[in-house]
């Protein structure tokens, strides 16, 4: 029997499967993007084609196939979702469209958010005008101040689909979180259309964030849907959607918001099954690709949550593995400041097109990846197993012209390019670990992506990680593939609750059994089956902290005094001993239960002795080679150069060239073949 | 002799501060690399990013954590600013001005300490007003100042007459909260417990201020911490190294950009009414910016005497103009000013609304004058930029708002517990149309890039109100242009679960302040309404909220600018705006297809895009209703002196802005003459209103959403447009006192009379 993952990207599709015993293969093939399936069809035979067995026999066998799609992230960038309309609270239909006067700025880079000039809304969301007002309302303690009048709600909401030809409806009533039943009862009245409700969708305080979450779901719900249905009607096989929050759900049940930004969390997830696998609690787990370096953590053994989220300068709330993306890859362009005399890399990137200089596509601006060739860190005649030469001398000359301008040696720039871009990738690092009163040199590091662990020694030493481990070795560029074959099932259900401390603990236990009896009725109801887990986190703050929040697990029989001891010992660890403030009082805001039903995926397959890595793509040890690299700090050094992953330990300094990555281990430090296939770098 | 001495009159330090000699400075300098610079160059912005993060996680007021009503600094040992933060812009210099201040007075009594803080919340010394206090942190390397974080809050209530601390009634500053010059809240690490209880028994909601206060501290804490981990890595050399080198590169850019603007001299004027309660008077607020080689010089020569509670100090004023010209001209350093700011001189006079000597009453600046004088410094601006380079001419920004809307009201939850809810709604803002476009609806304001309004749950969570509604203002003749402002908002509520609330504070202006540059309309005035005995609560019951406040019955109360605290009953209803910010060029100039767009969007009524705009249903009609408004205009105009006299069509003509452009002879400026009509206007040394037709009528009559009652000190203001001689299409706007003259406000240097 059969675990599948399936991860579309925007250039490549990747296939994972992994057997019974833990053997896995994968399959990449080039993503198909006006018909996806057609790219997932390809790489599926690909990947059966490995596993000895024809694409029927492979979907036959196949218990578990994981899919994560960006078919709705693309519809909301380019902006080929559904025709949707609003259905809001009377005087409130403008919510969405002022964007609380922050939507000019939301998710902007701190580089140009000082900017005025060419600075604007976003696109709408919803068709223009499609906007119906209806008139209810209900106060902030979920009581209803004007009742609904259904029928002539709903008719006002038919007239709307009418004129507007609409096929998708986003209902967001002010409240509707406390008290949802006018919103329900809408839902139930409007016929022939894609009906999102608010208090479904993201049950949270905050009309504008709650409006934007109804409203994207509608927006690619129609959409996503057709999409999944297709694909799973052509594969013959039930599908698990990869969703944000690193679980998976059935096709049916999977909401289409969870399925926004999935593609990250996919990269998350398997680092933390395979951190189990490994023995790891506390992981960074850093990909870093063409353009963005992404970063996530694992801590005590879990992905790190998140819940505010930004996509094309919307804001919503939703559950989500918490991965944060900063534009420093492979194709972050470095300039020479003249105003500061400063070298700089990135923001901006050459992405794919036209890519770095070495590409040979017409880049002529130099980039990381540049410096990389120009170092003899990554080899023109090796890249992605000699599919694709690099010209080496375009990287020379892009490196060069900076080089003049900085008055620096052409190594010695690119060196820079590096240790710049390392110092950009560290701080998000430190930031993510410090933030959270953790000490980075408790944390193990995954490099994966194109460019991870080329880069991982330089940005691992400088954030103040010890180890580094390249998770799957060979397979490291399709860990995100991984990650959907290897998850969870997982549900989340939240619930707006005031409680302050000290906490009456019926009112707590109260709260605790609604939000995980809600959790599991919507696993129930999707038809999971299996023994699910419940876990629930209180979320957390002193009273009006509105921008604060502590997630503070509870464990039925919820207490009230150690609930509130969780708090305080978490605000000391993060802000110290100074920052908490007795005079005010702790409430706990809302509850968030997630229940999930475990993969179960075998572990890796440990290697035989001595032919660690071999099993994963196929490459024998070769050589060592020898070649030139500049490592910074230390200058041109004979380097010694293997081609897929070694048997043993070996030290650098030295190369190791796997299918789509090259591992670099500096002087000093060592490279090993773990039990389960990964390779663990250390002392660099 | 004049003393800016931050006791009798505001505080501007001398080119060289005196320092006593016991307190060590570090002023090493080492060789940098451009690599290892840039390293600490992203270090030391992250410091101060992360320095407003954890503030906005920490704080509990709505107005800090969510509007950004704050900011941090680094500054150097001497307190030269070197990164300023994403959040409110006008405290540009605050830390500045303080810091520079403690150096001077604080050095040696109580003496300047590793682990010591500074509070101050002294408008002469550096805050824009008391509500805003900063805490200064020096860091110190050894026994040596090494250099300073510090951060400004704006704190719910600091005391005062007024709920919230924006004391209107105020005739001076006894009647104002507090101000405490920097005092040691902080001292080797232990926060003085006595001074800190001194600050907060000023506030109402002393709790709020605590949490705050200590969020102040913790993060400086933090940034602290940072900085001189820095150092120890790095050298502190080097890292003092990379500082200078960040306030070098400002300097750099912006005398870049200066020379692609031409030496000359611009101005602006802008009203406020009432300097206190009761009081109904309009007064006058100008800057003038001269441009001379690479330097700026800044002054507020005729401004008002100083008087009632409509007055900044010297920290307001510098602060306002500063934030408003690195948005315009050098956002792309991205908060590191510190080096633009050696190359803009302020030349002060004091005594006067912007430039106040003790006693002047401050307090209520942070929602008029300081908006008064960003809204003056960003048209100011605009006019130099007018006249620079084509590519830098796009960069003008146009006029803020000149007021920040908004509403604070107090009152008992009811559980008693008392409660002051100052909302910030206005974050929503709208952006001024520029020349480069229509103004950003609901954009906010560029002095605040990362403001945000509560959401309305968040409201009714935090204060007993319910919100009927919240909702897009229309666009119309207010904000109206060839470029159209932003649109704003307008909201109302009612008191909710309690009998009642005081409305502390709100603004409702008789008239727009701000006009639109280059012939664009004002934007709207700012409006507050109250209607007592409602019935509100029976329609609830009939199933209805309601949504028209004309149709909500009840008696109107008679509103004033900056009135007395108003009581509010359970029965009580209240509506107040945002504004439509101001637009750019003739709304007879405008593009049908745009004011089309507007209509489709549901932006713009027909009634008013021919109303406004002149633009009806088939091109031709349009043109011929156009022409004939035109035709009307100069009808009803006073004609310039002489006849028009045009240019012919082979001449060249260099566009400044919307209608009015200059020729020029061997390279220089010769003459000023509109783009459509070619009629010169006069001469480049000479006043260009001077050659153009003249119509001028009360603001109140030119469309009903400037109406105002008689008796009010908008009903005496006059709208003046200055018009092509030939065509008709507005040059410029002026909104006028009765009688003022025409402004001179574009001088360009070389010109010959």
């Amino acid at each position: 029997m059969y675990y599948v993952g399936v991860d579309i990207g925007g250039t490549f599709t990747d296939c994972v499967l992994v057997d019974r015993q833990g053997n896995h293969r994968s399959a990449k093939v080039l993503s198909t993007k006006d018909d996806p399936v057609t790219g997932v069809l390809a790489g599926l035979g690909q990947l059966a084609e490995t596993a000895g067995v024809d694409l029927p026999t492979l979907l036959e066998r196949t218990e578990r196939f994981g899919h994560g799609t960006t078919i709705g992230t693309n519809a909301v960038l380019e902006r080929r979702g559904a025709r949707v309309g609003l259905v809001a609270t009377a005087g409130h239909g403008d919510a969405l469209l002022m964007m609380r006067g922050a939507g000019r700025a939301a998710g902007r880079t701190i580089e140009s958010v000082f900017r005025v000039h060419g600075t604007g809304l976003p696109a709408p969301l919803i068709v223009p005008g499609a906007v119906a007002e209806v008139q209810e309302r209900v106060d902030a303690s979920g009581t209803v101040v004007v009742e609904l009048d259904t029928a002539a709600a709903a008719e006002q909401i038919t007239r709307m689909i009418w004129e507007y030809d609409l096929d998708s409806v986003a209902i967001a009533l002010l409240w509707s979180f406390a008290n949802p039943a006018h919103e329900n009862a809408l839902a139930q009245a409007i016929p022939d259309a894609f009906v999102s409700v608010s208090s479904q969708v993201s049950p949270r305080l905050g009309e504008y964030e709650r409006t934007v979450a109804t409203v994207l779901n509608g927006y690619v719900g129609p959409a996503t849907s057709g999409y999944l249905s297709e694909l799973a009607s052509r594969l013959a096989t039930p599908l698990l959607v990869m969703q944000s929050n690193g679980g998976v759900l059935p096709a049916a049940a999977a909401t289409p918001l969870g399925t926004l930004d999935s593609g990250p969390a996919g990269g998350l997830i398997g680092v933390a099954t395979l951190a189990g696998a490994y023995g790891h609690d506390q992981v960074v787990g850093t990909d870093m690709g063409g353009t963005s370096f992404d970063l996530g953590l694992v801590i005590d053994g879990k992905p790190v949550v998140a819940e505010v989220n930004v996509i094309d300068q919307y804001t919503y709330r939703l559950p989500h593995l918490d991965v944060r993306s900063v534009a420093c890859g492979g194709g972050s362009i470095a300039w020479f400041d003249e105003a500061t005399g400063g070298l700089r890399v990135g923001p901006a990137s050459a992405g794919s097109e036209p890519g770095p200089a070495c590409y040979g596509r017409g880049g002529t601006e130099p980039t990381v990846t540049d410096a990389d060739v120009v170092l003899g860190l990554i080899r023109a005649e090796t890249f992605l197993d000699g599919r694709m030469p690099l010209d080496r001398a375009a990287a020379v000359a892009a490196v060069g012209r900076l080089a003049d301008r900085a008055g620096l040696t052409v190594a010695e720039t690119a060196a820079g390019i590096l240790r710049i871009n390392n110092m950009q990738a560290a701080t998000v690092i430190r930031q993510q670990t410090l933030e959270r009163g953790l000490d980075p040199r408790d944390f193990v590091l995954y490099a994966f992506g194109g460019a991870g662990p080329v880069h991982a020694f330089g940005y691992a030493a400088e954030s103040g990680v010890r180890e580094v481990v390249i998770p799957l070795g060979n397979g490291a560029s399709t860990l995100s593939a991984y990650g959907i074959a290897s998850g969870d099932v997982v549900l989340y259900h939240e619930l707006e609750r005031s409680l302050l401390a000290p906490f009456d603990g019926a009112a707590l236990a109260t709260a605790v059994t609604e939000v995980r009896d809600a959790a599991l009725a919507g696993l129930a109801a999707a038809g999971v089956p299996g023994e699910p887990v419940v876990e629930i986190d209180a979320l957390m703050r002193y009273r009006e902290q509105l921008m604060h929040s502590l997630e503070i697990p509870v464990s039925p029989p919820a207490d009230g005094a150690s609930l509130l001891a969780g708090f305080d010992k978490e605000y000391v660890r993060r802000y110290g001993e100074g920052g908490t403030a007795l005079f005010e009082a702790v409430e706990v805001f809302a509850l968030r239960a997630r229940v999930s039903v475990p993969a179960g995926i075998p572990l890796p397959r440990p290697e035989p002795a001595g032919s660690a890595g071999s099993a994963l793509a196929g490459h024998a040890p070769a050589g060592p080679e020898r070649t030139d690299v500049y490592w910074p700090g230390r200058g041109w050094a004979r380097t010694g150069v293997y081609r897929g992953a070694p048997a043993g330990t070996i030290t650098g300094p030295a190369l190791v060239e796997l299918a789509h990555t090259t591992v670099a281990v500096p002087h000093g430090a060592s490279l090993s073949a773990g039990p389960l296939g990964e390779l663990r770098l250390k002392e660099f | 002799m004049t003393i800016w001495d931050g006791v009798r009159r505001s505080y501007i330090p001398g080119e060289t501060l005196c320092i006593p000699g016991t307190l060590r400075m570090h002023t090493g300098t080492a060789d940098v690399d451009p690599v290892t610079f840039e390293v600490i160059r992203y270090s030391l912005m992250n410091t101060n990013l992360e320095h407003g993060q954890t503030i906005q996680r920490l704080a509990v007021s709505p107005v800090t954590m969510i509007t950004r009503d704050f900011q941090p600094s680094i500054l150097t040992e001497c307190g030269d600013l070197v990164f300023l933060g994403p959040y409110l812009q006008y405290f540009s210099n605050a830390q500045a001005l303080t810091i520079k201040w403690i150096l001077e007075n604080r050095a040696g009594n109580p003496g300047i300490e590793p682990g010591d803080m500074f509070a101050s919340n002294d408008p002469y010394v550096g805050t824009p007003h008391q509500p805003d206090t900063i805490v200064a942190a020096p860091v110190f390397v050894g026994d040596e100042l090494f250099c300073w974080v510090a951060n400004v809050m704006h704190h719910s209530d600091v005391g005062g007459t007024v709920m919230g601390s924006f004391c209107v009634d105020a005739t001076d500053i006894f009647s104002d909260p507090p101000a405490f010059p920097p005092f040691k809240l902080v001292s080797r690490g232990e926060v003085r417990r006595d001074l800190e209880e001194m600050f907060l028994r000023q506030s109402r909601v002393p709790t709020n201020v605590h949490m705050d206060l200590r969020a102040a501290i913790s993060a400086n804490r933090v940034a602290v911490a940072k900085i001189a981990a820095l150092a120890g890595r790095y050298g502190a050399d080097t890292v003092k190294t990379v500082m200078n080198r960040v306030l070098d590169a400002g300097e750099r850019t912006v005398t870049q950009r200066l020379a692609g603007i031409p030496d000359g001299r611009w101005s602006h004027r802008l009203y406020a009414e009432a300097a206190h309660t009761g009081d109904a008077g309009v007064y006058t607020y100008q800057i003038t910016v001269r441009k001379q080689g690479e330097h700026l010089y800044v002054d507020n020569a005729g401004t008002d005497p100083q008087t009632g509670s409509i007055n900044v100090t010297y920290a307001g004023f510098s602060g306002a103009f500063l934030a408003a010209l690195t948005a315009s001209l050098t956002a792309d350093l991205a908060g590191a000013y510190g080096g633009v700011y050696r190359r803009v001189h302020f030349d002060p006079v004091p005594g006067t609304l912007s430039c106040a000597d003790f006693p002047a009453a401050v307090s209520p600046a942070g929602i008029y004058t300081m908006e008064t004088l960003i809204s003056l410094s960003g048209a100011v601006i605009g006019k130099m930029l007018s006249c620079a380079e084509p590519e830098m001419a796009g960069l003008a920004i146009g006029p803020a708002h000149p007021a920040f809307y908004g509403f604070i009201a107090g009152g008992a939850h009811p559980t008693g517990e008392p409660f002051v809810a100052t909302n910030a709604d206005n974050m929503i803002g709208s952006l001024a149309a520029s020349p480069a476009g229509d103004g950003v609806d609901f954009g906010g304001h560029f002095w605040i890039p990362e403001g945000t309004a509560s959401n309305i749950e968040e409201l009714e969570l935090l204060w007993p109100m319910l919100h009927l509604y919240r909702r897009a203002l229309n666009a119309g003749a207010d904000g109206a242009g060839q470029f159209r402002g932003g649109r704003g908002f307008v909201e109302a509520g009612i008191p909710w679960t309690v009998p009642g609330l005081a409305a502390a504070l709100y603004v409702d202006e008789s008239f727009p302040k701000a006009v639109g540059p280059f012939g664009g309309n004002p934007g709207s005035a700012g409006h507050f309404r109250l209607r007592h005995g409602t019935d509100v609560i029976a329609r609830f019951a009939a199933g209805e909220v309601p949504q028209d406040f004309d149709a909500i019955d009840g008696a109107e109360a008679e509103v004033e600018a900056k009135g007395p605290m108003l009581m509010m009953g359970a029965d009580a209803a209240w509506e107040w705006t945002g504004a439509n910010a101001p637009g750019f060029g003739d709304p007879l100039a405008r593009d049908p297809g745009l004011v089309e767009a507007d209509i489709d969007t549901g932006a713009l009524s027909a009634e008013a895009a021919e109303r406004v705009y002149g633009v009806v249903p088939g091109d031709e009609a349009t043109r011929t209703l156009r022409a004939g408004r035109l035709a009307a205009r100069l009808a009803g105009a006073v004609p310039p002196a002489t006849a028009p006299v045009t240019v012919p069509a082979d001449v060249p003509l260099r566009v400044l802005a919307g209608e009015l452009a200059m020729t020029e002879r061997d390279g220089s400026p010769e003459a000023f003459v509109t783009v459509t009509g070619r009629a010169v206007l006069a001469l480049a040394g000479s006043n260009f209103k001077d050659g153009c037709a003249v119509l001028e009528r009360p603001l109140h009559s030119v469309a009903p959403e400037f109406a105002t009652r008689d008796g009010r000190a908008g009903y005496q203001a006059r709208y003046r447009e200055y018009l092509c001689p030939v065509t008709g299409l507005r040059v410029d706007s002026e909104i006028v006192k009765p009688g003022d003259e025409p402004l001179h406000d574009i001088v360009i240097a070389g010109a010959g009379a």
